[in-house]
């Protein structure tokens, strides 16, 4: 029940604040979005507790019947894979929601939206059958295709269309790869079970793994089908930006994890050398994209897609340190990257600007953004895997995890992590160092004014959260460890006994 | 048939007695019908007493009327099958449900209409009249298993629907739908005959679907195939398949709204279940040429269908094209031809009703208080109308696929059903032509939602304030919000709809011949 | 050969020839009165078919209604609505024209192979010859019983049709409202294909 009531705080929130008969003025339905996400929350960690960390396997798990002669029912539960994304989930859209403050118009759509968008990831998460998980996928799209395209920046209409396509075409070839897999074994089957591959062919295998690895792939998203986030970063405010690059990148993530490897080990292991080199590709090319940027939010996206490629990396070589290493570095980017693109929103709404060409010195503790600007050499030091924070912990056990397997690809993606410290070394010297700009450095642009005073404590507060959890993990890896491990390795032995059994390349 | 007409010729003038002539005739099957044209002289009778008395009395005479016709097709469901009139109608699961999909879709129509009717100056009385025509043609369609029954009630439907498509004669634009519709869709009828006299002539004199379906099978001709690919162009016209869709946008478009909701449903229900009923249940012995033909069919429906409606900007065009790509949808499950596949053509079809005519209903209310139907002058309306902007978004939402909308649900089984009977191409077809309906129906939203107050269309910005104390404008609202409910509701609560459609199919004899012979045959092949 | 089927291969072989040359001046001739005349021609040659089919109740009712009724109707609308109308003209006509010959000349080729190389049930049933009215009666009210009745429905709802449509008569105001009416519901903005300079009419 625990798990229904994840689903059900959000979506009958919504469906309350919705109906909710008075004009609704921003403060209330801001304060009613936000007590809702902080039950969910509550609730999330109380799962913790429910959570018995020894088990591997799925837990909690509960169910009904519902459309059996599609082969849809109702399957929740709950492992050490799902169990760190549901919390990244419930805290990043509870930050969301409270750095969401200057949402003048239309605030009852907008909080109807982001509590709708977190019940649909959490019920992603939660989905232990197929068609429920790409029904929750799919519902996620149109309130992140408003949230972008009305409350967005000027362009916002070119980017959230670009969005909402390139996500339609991934959850049909998703949709179309569970049908395949469904159908695989003559019985219509759509609940979670991996062995139901090994009777399909292994063409038909890769077939069906492929087309889950470019839909899953767009919305990581891996190099060639990226070019949705930046636009979509650029364009949506701070809140969205948050959510969508700390949760809604993971959905990709999760799935090739779950689904891509977790339903076809046979096929993963033998595409596994390929996935690494086009991980390796992803990073590299999205640390140099990152570099080539001047805008600072196309920056950190950019690094998204750098970032979110070591996961695949990760998910490629499959041994237990290595999906470990991956589930750490999802939770690590969500954090870090919620708190970079809080940081950039900071930083535009106190400057109108987030051209490094423009920005320079806004350290300065007199008319500067000091503490913004602190927290910002934080969060860079943690993406680009600092030891003590929440990145290096990641990265560490993401190498360390697959080198043995495939040495060349984790070394290009260790170059890729390198340049992180370029670009962000780049972009904190740029903006945040040097002598604050009264007068115009470019001269095509007026002088730099900083139009609101400096944030307070109090604003900042969410970052301060995030700062805080970040290096929390970095130090404490074990907290996050012991509830993740037992079930990445299972993982990792599934995978491991299959090609004992199945020698890599050698179809059965 | 045959040995009948030999009792009636060897008998002489000795006809059968009354009483069992009345058994044999079944007429009980066809009382629903007889509900609605009860409904349709009594409604002509009051249109008589004047315009006043009509407006009052029309509209609770045909709730009646079809009420009467629903709980009398619900009393139907399941009942012991027996054939009625000798063999010319024959009340099984399958008519019974399309039947009520017609009935249900002129009901929620006529709830839609009343408004727009009398804001145009036209009478009530035989508006109503001759839609009720139409249903009584499109029900009996659904039922009929004898090809004399199968043309005439094909043209009442027709006739009516020419009728219904010029009602607003002082409107150019409708009389040249109507003109478009007559000489189009006369032609079709005349395609029909051709094909339909082709078989009364290779069967030697039977016109009942059995006994053609037996003559068939025993002496496969070329000229058979040649009247197999004369029905299908008609049924393929009724259900505005590409390349037979060519009177539909501009029928749609020139047309009352509210005749377009019917067409759009009701009239291609009636379409499908002729489909079924010819195809399925006749032409059996050329399941691969008619499955190849339709294949065809459905491919090309999906693609143009959802490709052209891209470049529209009439909201009536747009659903024109829009209603072409979702029947090539439903071809899909007929094409299967398995238990899934018309079990899901059912349940689309069922939540097709819901979804197409919850969002007529919003373009007809815009169209009322604006007079425009184009989509950009759609722009900026979630400011001054949020209920006509949630329910036309919820429907085409639904429209588009997209969970947790009744639509999502009919789009995922049909999928399914056609996946499983191995039509990946199809299959796939779908899935690519549903993102591209997916981007015109979130254009249409897109309009609605995301325009700032002061990107508004000039409409908008002088939008008449919201009254609903007209006559006719509480109706309307009834059937918008029923429709929106169930489209956004139903698709959660969807499993007794699922349970109806698979034992809409379990209890219809042809369609478990059909499964049972391609059940048959995958096991041979197997 | 008999005389009797000697006697009958003339009939139809002259009925036929009228029936095509017919059917074919009806389409080509470009005056339109012509055109009616000659389908009258078209419909008795077709009487005479059914004639020599035995089928004299068929042959009596096609003299009556189609040239009794339908081709005299068409002929009062001729001379009811003796109107020069400029059509546009139809772009690119001369390649349509050969376009829809080719097709119909490839239908009209299948269709002659199809019936010669199909195995037809011959001779078909025995005509009744005289019993052919009771027949039909008896056909009528058993199993066409359903057609029968709907087929009144048909002419009742085409009947009322012709009326509404024929009727000058629209409403000036709403009945409710009093307002003027608008059948202009629908989009505004096109003009309709048909007419080539609508006509504004006036709102009575």
């Amino acid at each position: 029940m625990t798990l229904t009531l994840l689903l059900l705080i959000p979506f009958l929130g919504a469906l309350g604040l919705s109906l909710w008969p008075r004009t609704l003025c921003e403060v209330v339905a801001r304060r009613t979005a936000i007590v809702l996400l902080i039950i969910q929350l509550l609730l999330s960690l109380r799962v913790i507790f429910l959570f018995d960390s020894t088990d591997g396997g799925m837990q909690l798990q509960e169910g009904l019947y519902w459309l059996s002669s599609l082969g849809l029912d109702y399957r929740l539960g709950i492992d050490g894979l799902s169990l760190p994304l549901v919390l990244i989930n419930a805290v990043l859209t509870l930050v969301a929601a409270i750095v969401s403050r200057s949402i003048s118009q239309r605030p009852r759509l907008y909080f109807c939206l982001l509590l709708v968008i977190s019940g649909a990831v959490n019920g992603a998460f939660l989905s232990q059958n197929l068609l429920l998980f790409f029904l929750f996928y799919e519902l996620e799209l149109i309130p992140l295709w408003l949230l972008i395209s009305v409350w967005g920046g000027s362009n916002r209409a070119y980017a959230a269309t670009k969005f909402l396509i390139f996500t339609a075409v991934s959850g049909m070839l998703i949709l179309g790869a569970f049908l395949g897999l469904a159908f695989a074994t003559g019985s219509v089957d759509f609940s979670l079970t991996p062995v139901t591959t090994l009777q399909l062919s292994m063409g038909g295998q890769i077939l069906l793994l492929s087309a889950l690895l470019i839909g899953f792939g767009i919305k990581v998203p891996l190099f060639p089908f990226h070019t949705w986030l930046p636009d979509a970063h650029t364009e949506a405010s701070t809140p969205v930006s948050v959510l969508l690059a700390g949760v809604l990148l993971k959905l990709g993530t999760y799935g090739i994890l779950r689904f891509g490897m977790g339903l076809f080990p046979e096929a993963w292991s033998v595409l596994a050398p390929g996935l690494a080199i086009w991980a390796a590709i992803s990073v590299l090319y999205g640390s140099l994209a990152a570099i080539a940027q001047v805008d600072m939010k196309r920056m950190v996206a950019y690094s998204s897609v750098g970032h979110m490629g070591y996961v695949l990396l990760a998910a490629a070589a499959a041994t237990p340190v290595s999906l470990l290493g991956s589930v750490f570095q999802m939770v690590s980017h969500g954090l870090i990257s919620a708190l970079l693109f809080m940081l950039v929103g900071v930083v535009y709404k106190a400057t109108g600007t987030r051209n490094l060409d423009v920005l320079r010195g806004l350290l300065n503790p007199e008319r500067g953004l000091p503490l913004t600007g602190s927290l910002m050499i934080l969060g860079v030091m943690a993406s680009a895997g600092l030891p003590g924070m929440a990145g290096f912990i990641s990265e560490f056990l993401l190498f360390r995890g697959s080198i043995e397997k495939f040495p060349i690809a984790t070394l290009l993606s260790m170059v890729g992590s390198a340049l992180t410290a370029v670009y962000f070394l780049l972009l904190v010297n740029r903006a945040f160092f040097g002598r604050l700009a009264v007068t115009p450095v470019d001269p095509n642009s007026g002088p730099l004014d900083i139009r609101i005073p400096a944030s307070t404590l109090v604003e900042q507060l969410p970052s301060l959260m995030l700062a805080g959890s970040v290096v929390f993990i970095g130090l404490w890896p074990t907290s996050l460890a012991s509830i993740t491990e037992s079930a990445t390795n299972s993982m990792a032995q599934l995978m491991s006994t299959l090609s004992i059994v199945l020698p890599i390349g050698v179809t059965p | 048939m045959p040995t009948l007409l030999a009792d009636l010729g060897g008998a002489g003038l000795g006809m059968p007695s009354m009483g069992d002539l009345s058994l044999q005739l079944n007429a009980g099957a066809i009382a629903p019908e007889v509900a609605v044209l009860l409904a349709l002289l009594i409604s002509l009778l009051v249109d008589l007493a004047g315009e006043k008395a009509a407006s009052r009395w029309v509209p609770p005479i045909c709730y009646g009327g079809l009420g009467a016709a629903l709980v009398l097709l619900a009393l139907q469901w399941n009942s012991p099958l027996a054939p009625s009139f000798f063999g010319g109608f024959l009340a099984d699961n399958l008519a019974v449900a399309f039947r009520a999909v017609v009935a249900a879709s002129t009901l929620i129509t006529l709830l839609l209409s009343w408004r727009y009717v009398e804001r145009s100056g036209t009478p009530v009385g035989e508006y109503a009249a001759i839609l009720l025509a139409a249903t009584v043609g499109a029900m009996i369609l659904c039922g009929s298993t004898d090809l004399v029954s199968i043309f005439i009630s094909l043209e009442t439907l027709s006739v009516s629907s020419y009728l219904l498509a010029g009602y607003m004669k002082r409107d150019a634009r409708s009389s040249e739908a109507a003109l478009k519709y007559l000489l189009v869709g006369s032609a079709a009828a005349a395609v029909f005959l051709y094909g339909a006299s082709l078989l009364y002539g290779i069967t030697g004199g039977a016109t009942d679907l059995a006994s053609i379906a037996v003559a068939l099978q025993t002496s496969a001709k070329p000229v058979a195939a040649l009247s197999l690919v004369f029905v299908l162009a008609t049924v393929a016209f009724k259900i505005a398949a590409v390349p037979f869709h060519q009177w539909t946008p501009d029928v749609y478009e020139g047309s009352p709204t509210p005749v377009v909701a019917f067409l759009s449903v009701g009239s291609k229900a009636a379409g499908f279940a002729l489909a079924l009923r010819i195809l399925v249940g006749c032409f059996e012995s050329f399941n691969e040429q008619w499955k190849l033909l339709f294949t065809v069919l459905a491919l090309l429906s999906m693609v143009l269908g959802n490709v052209v409606a891209l470049a529209q900007t009439s909201m009536k065009r747009m659903l024109a094209y829009s209603s072409i790509g979702q029947a090539g949808f439903v071809m899909i499950g007929m094409v299967c031809g398995t238990e899934d596949g018309f079990a899901a053509m059912v349940l689309y079809m069922a939540s097709y009703l819901f979804m197409n005519l919850g969002a007529f209903a919003c373009i007809i209310l815009f169209s009322l208080r604006t007079g425009s139907d184009r989509i950009a002058d759609y722009a900026g309306l979630y400011q001054k109308d949020p209920l006509i902007t949630l329910g036309l978004s919820l429907c085409l939402l639904s429209l588009g696929g997209i969970p947790p909308m009744l639509g999502f649900f009919g789009k995922i089984y049909l999928f399914f059903a056609g996946w499983a009977d191995h039509q990946y191409l199809l299959v796939v077809v779908g899935l690519i032509t549903s993102v591209v309906s997916i981007y015109y129906y979130i254009s249409v939203i897109k309009m609605m939602v995301v325009k700032e107050p002061q990107e508004a269309s000039d409409v908008v910005k002088e939008y008449p304030a919201i009254t609903w104390n007209l006559a006719g404008m509480p109706s309307l609202r009834a059937a918008l919000v029923g429709c929106v409910l169930v489209t956004a509701v139903g698709g959660i609560l969807s499993n007794p709809l699922f349970m109806w459609a698979s034992s809409t199919v379990a209890g219809t004899p042809i369609l478990q011949q059909a499964i049972a012979a391609s059940g048959g045959g995958a096991a041979a092949l197997g | 050969m008999t005389i009797a089927s000697f006697t009958q291969l003339i009939c139809f072989s002259i009925l036929s020839i009228t029936l095509v040359l017919g059917a074919l001046g009806v389409v080509l001739l470009p005056n339109i009165v012509y055109s009616a005349f000659l389908l009258g021609g078209v419909f008795l040659s077709v009487a005479g078919l059914y004639l020599l089919l035995n089928a004299s109740f068929v042959a009596a009712a096609q003299v009556l209604v189609y040239v009794g009724a339908v081709n005299v109707l068409i002929l009062f609308a001729i001379m009811l609505v003796n109107k020069k109308e400029n059509l546009a003209a139809v772009p690119g006509l001369p390649l349509r024209r050969v376009l829809s010959g080719l097709v119909c000349g490839g239908l009209l080729a299948l269709l002659i192979r199809v019936a010669f190389t199909t195995p037809w049930a011959l001779p078909g049933p025995s005509p009744v010859g005289e019993e052919a009215t009771i027949r039909i009666g008896e056909h009528l009210f058993s199993d066409y019983l359903l057609p029968f009745e709907l087929a009144s429905v048909l002419l009742l709802m085409a009947m009322i049709g012709a009326i509404v449509l024929a009727r000058r008569d629209v409403f000036s105001s709403d009945i409710v409202t009093g307002a003027p009416v608008d059948q202009g519901l629908i989009e505004k903005a096109r003009t309709p294909l048909l007419v080539q300079n609508p006509v504004q009419e006036p709102v009575r």
